[in-house]
């Protein structure tokens, strides 16, 4: 019994960690090349929406995901422009367009699926990988993940080997410290930063797709709940680390989580106390421990090449 | 043959022109020296070339092909490196990082890197370790990191913006050293400075710049050294001699005197500052001060010597109320000053010119006036409104007094060149009132030959007018040519002492290396 809730516990708790690690992978590469992109959540729910529409439209979950990523991507691209290009504050940018993001998807859901919103999206099956659920415990709960789960741990261990073994991750660990002296030693600071914003575009168009179309299969008006800020704070919780920031939305994952499990054990805590857990953790996590991790030296400053 | 031709570059920043019509030949193999006081367009010519800035007007022709870099990217490619005055190297990747930075394959290859440093360090004894951390090297072995960074891609031409600049003169050595070795190789050298004793060591060849025109190209050998500097200048320097020596370090002569005498510290005047047993740890503990004892008198220049990091940043630092003394007493004038906040120390008569003109001195982005009265804003208000044309006289007159060169009071600090600010925060110290005494750390930093000799004459006027002055200063020369008492600080102490007449090179030199006792 306990270890039937405790598998659902883990599995739920990976599930809901799995689209922060996603947008909190690629942000941090991102924010290592000096651009913090506070329209994470916007473009996880821009994808999420875009994900889902396909989904249902062509009857293919994967060509939702490849939807939601082109979408999320696209957003990036006009968040680079602003912010990198046209040195626009970064904060406000990426505000603007949570608001915006926010309004057209609320829009545009209510105008194509109104009436049509208990009509079920297509999503992607599940592994159940025989080999993973023979382990006791957390087999069962690793097992039920759906393949993009599995990307997302993928796509941690691609962004750690970019970062510390290739040069264009030595070219955005030095645009994002000191981008003039990156500047001066022939990288083009611009391109870095573009790469990097849109890395994290497709990376959150990943972790949006994935709660549309392989955690709940249907859309709903600002389904992310703010994991995109979640994600940002993971960046900082994990100090600019991809490991410590995996922890990090793990950690976030199966705070989320405890909504099911406690309940379950008949403990008397109050669900909407439960809800903020995560949120309170957030806060707590960044009152206690930046500082600890030194933030990339550039992050948030427009570079200007001068004498 | 000419590796680099330049013909008629001309360079403007809005309505400032830095470079008129430059025609300039770099031989194949030369070093040729660019001399020209701050603001003169060396740094704008090394960046027309690094690609950094482009040209407004002219070609450059680079071993016989039109040249036009659209950035540093183009120059590297084509064979052109260039040290910085401010280094460009990433403080918190390690050494090996920042050579591979720009120029690795895709996947990095730290071994290909080591090796090839290796090869530098055997062809032009360039030592160091490829796993520092940059932030952890002093500010030499920094500049060898950026001259290997150079050196890597076996360059045609290697540029260097004033980097003698930060380094002691044992370090300046081996730099000129380096250029000699790298010119013999078939490479060539520009290197910008203005420092004319540096010139005579190590340059073919010497391009005068002044206010963005070429003066004049000379061949060293058989050069006149006193006509480089009246083409550099465009007038005679009136106080020549020693001031002149030490601005642009021509070898000076000093006399030499073994004997060091003591000087008995209350002979000038009463005490205006009184030091005691100062000590001050830093964050890990270590002592910076320890036990620091110096008495400075009315009508007196102080001078303090010593290689950089042997305690005088954080005398300055102390004296100014910018941090705390573990121990120890200061007094100003019969006021006690230890621990007070720089308002109170400022009170007790304490002016300041610290050592960071440009984090601490002013306010860049504030105007002339503002900056000239940033201590004494309630002095110019009314019923809690500031009187902006009552400020702007005052700044008026003050700058008039002081020679602070700006179109106007109201135009931004950062506007003004390095003199002119220096000169402003002077103007600001040396008007305070009361005034007992003048803290100068590292007052003529960065700055010309014109504007130092008027740094100089400031801080003889006020020891003249009765005030004590204590002069932090890593130029030596600078240190002989203005105290009248020069102290010698060796670890957090004062370890020597030896007053004006007695002032000798290889005497002062030998404590700062701690080589000698009291």
């Amino acid at each position: 019994m306990i270890d039937e809730q405790m598998a659902v516990f883990i599995g739920s708790g990976l599930r809901l960690a799995v689209p922060i690690i996603f947008a909190a992978t690629g942000e941090m590469l991102s924010e290592r090349a000096g651009v913090l992109n506070l329209s994470l959540d916007g473009m996880m729910l821009m994808s999420a929406f875009a994900a889902a529409l396909t989904s249902w439209a062509t009857g293919s979950p994967l060509a939702g995901v490849a939807a939601g990523v082109v979408v999320a991507t696209a957003v990036a691209a006009v968040q680079a422009v602003l912010s990198v290009t046209l040195r626009a504050n970064q904060l406000v940018v990426g505000i603007g367009f949570n608001i915006l993001a926010l309004g057209t998807t609320t829009f545009l859901y209510r105008e194509i699926f109104g009436p049509l919103s208990r009509d079920p999206i297509p999503g992607l099956a599940q592994l159940n990988l025989p080999w993973l659920a023979s382990i006791p415990v957390i087999g069962p709960a690793l097992s039920s993940q759906t393949g993009l789960a599995y990307v997302s741990i993928l796509m941690v261990i691609v962004t750690w080997l970019l970062l510390k073994y290739t040069s264009f991750g030595l070219a955005v660990r030095a645009v994002g410290e000191d981008p003039r002296a990156a500047d001066k030693a022939g990288i083009s600071v611009a391109r870095t930063r573009y790469l990097g914003v849109l890395y994290a575009g497709a990376l959150a168009g990943l972790g949006g797709a994935f709660m549309s179309v392989a955690d709940s299969n249907t859309f709903t008006e600002n389904m992310t709940k703010g994991a995109g800020y979640l994600a940002i704070t993971a960046v900082i919780f994990g100090g600019w680390n991809p490991w410590y920031t995996l922890a990090a939305c793990l950690l976030f994952g199966f705070a989320t989580a405890l909504q099911f499990l406690v309940p379950a054990l008949q403990l008397d805590v109050p669900v909407a106390l439960l809800l903020l857990l995560p949120y309170l953790l957030a806060l707590i996590a960044i009152a206690g421990f930046v500082g600890k991790g030194r933030q990339p030296g550039a992050l948030t400053i427009p570079f200007e090449r001068g004498g | 043959m000419a590796i680099l031709e330049l013909s008629g570059l001309t360079k403007r920043f809005g309505a400032f022109t830095a470079l008129d019509n430059i025609s300039l030949g770099i031989e194949r193999g030369e070093v040729h020296c660019l001399l020209g006081e701050n603001g003169a367009g060396k740094s704008t010519l090394c960046n027309l070339i690094f690609g950094v800035h482009r040209p407004d007007a002219g070609t450059m022709v680079l071993s016989g092909e039109q040249f036009q870099p659209r950035g540093p990217a183009e120059a590297l490619q084509r064979g052109i490196v260039m040290v910085h005055q401010h280094f460009s190297l990433v403080p918190n990747m390690s050494v090996a990082e920042n050579l591979m930075l720009g120029r690795a394959s895709a996947v990095l290859k730290p071994q290909d890197i080591i090796v090839r440093m290796g090869q530098l360090a055997a062809e032009y004894g360039l030592e160091i370790d490829p796993d520092a951390l940059i932030e952890d090297l002093s500010v030499g072995e920094r500049q060898r990191v950026e001259i290997i960074k150079c050196l890597l891609g076996d360059p045609r031409l290697l540029v260097l913006d004033e980097p003698t600049a930060v380094l002691q003169p044992d370090e300046i050595d081996a730099l000129l050293a380096i250029c000699r070795q790298v010119a013999l190789r078939g490479k060539s050298v520009i290197l910008v400075t203005h420092k004319l004793g540096e010139i005579g060591r190590v340059a073919d060849r010497t391009t005068v710049l002044r206010q963005g025109r070429i003066i004049e190209t000379v061949t060293m050998e058989g050069a006149d050294m006193r006509a480089l500097v009246r083409s550099m200048v465009g007038r005679d320097v009136q106080s020549a001699g020693s001031v002149l020596a030490a601005a642009v370090d021509i070898e000076g002569k000093v006399p030499a005197k073994s004997a060091m005498d003591a000087v008995d510290p209350t002979s000038s005047g009463e005490a205006v500052l009184q030091i005691s047993d100062l000590v001050y740890r830093d964050a890990h503990g270590l002592a910076r001060l320890d036990g620091l004892n110096l008495t400075v008198g009315s009508g007196e220049i102080v001078g303090i010597a010593g290689v950089e990091g042997n305690g005088q940043t954080e005398l300055g630092l102390i004296l100014a109320g910018l941090a705390s003394p573990s121990t120890g007493a200061i007094v100003v004038g019969g006021t006690p000053v230890t621990d007070c906040t720089p308002q109170q120390i400022t009170d007790a008569g304490v002016g300041i010119v610290p050592e960071d003109r440009h984090a601490v001195a002013c306010i860049k982005e504030l105007s002339v006036a503002e900056n000239l009265f940033l201590g004494a804003i309630g002095k110019f208000s009314r019923f809690g409104l500031l009187d902006k044309s009552a400020r702007r006289k005052a700044a008026e007159a003050m700058m008039r007094e002081f020679d602070v060169r700006a179109s106007s009071p109201d135009v931004s600090m950062a506007s003004l060149s390095g003199g002119n600010q220096q000169k402003a925060v002077l103007a600001r110290e040396l008007s305070l009132d009361p005034l007992v005494f003048l803290l100068a750390a590292q007052p003529t930093r960065g700055l010309d030959v014109g504007a130092i000799e008027a740094v100089y004459n400031r801080i003889r006027a006020a020891r003249d007018r009765g005030l004590g002055v204590l002069l932090i200063s890593s130029e030596l020369e600078e240190l002989m040519a203005v105290s009248d008492r020069i102290a010698v600080i060796y670890r957090g102490k004062l370890v020597g002492e030896l007053s004006a007449g007695s002032f000798s090179r290889e005497a002062i030199g030998a404590m700062m290396s701690g080589h000698a006792h009291v």
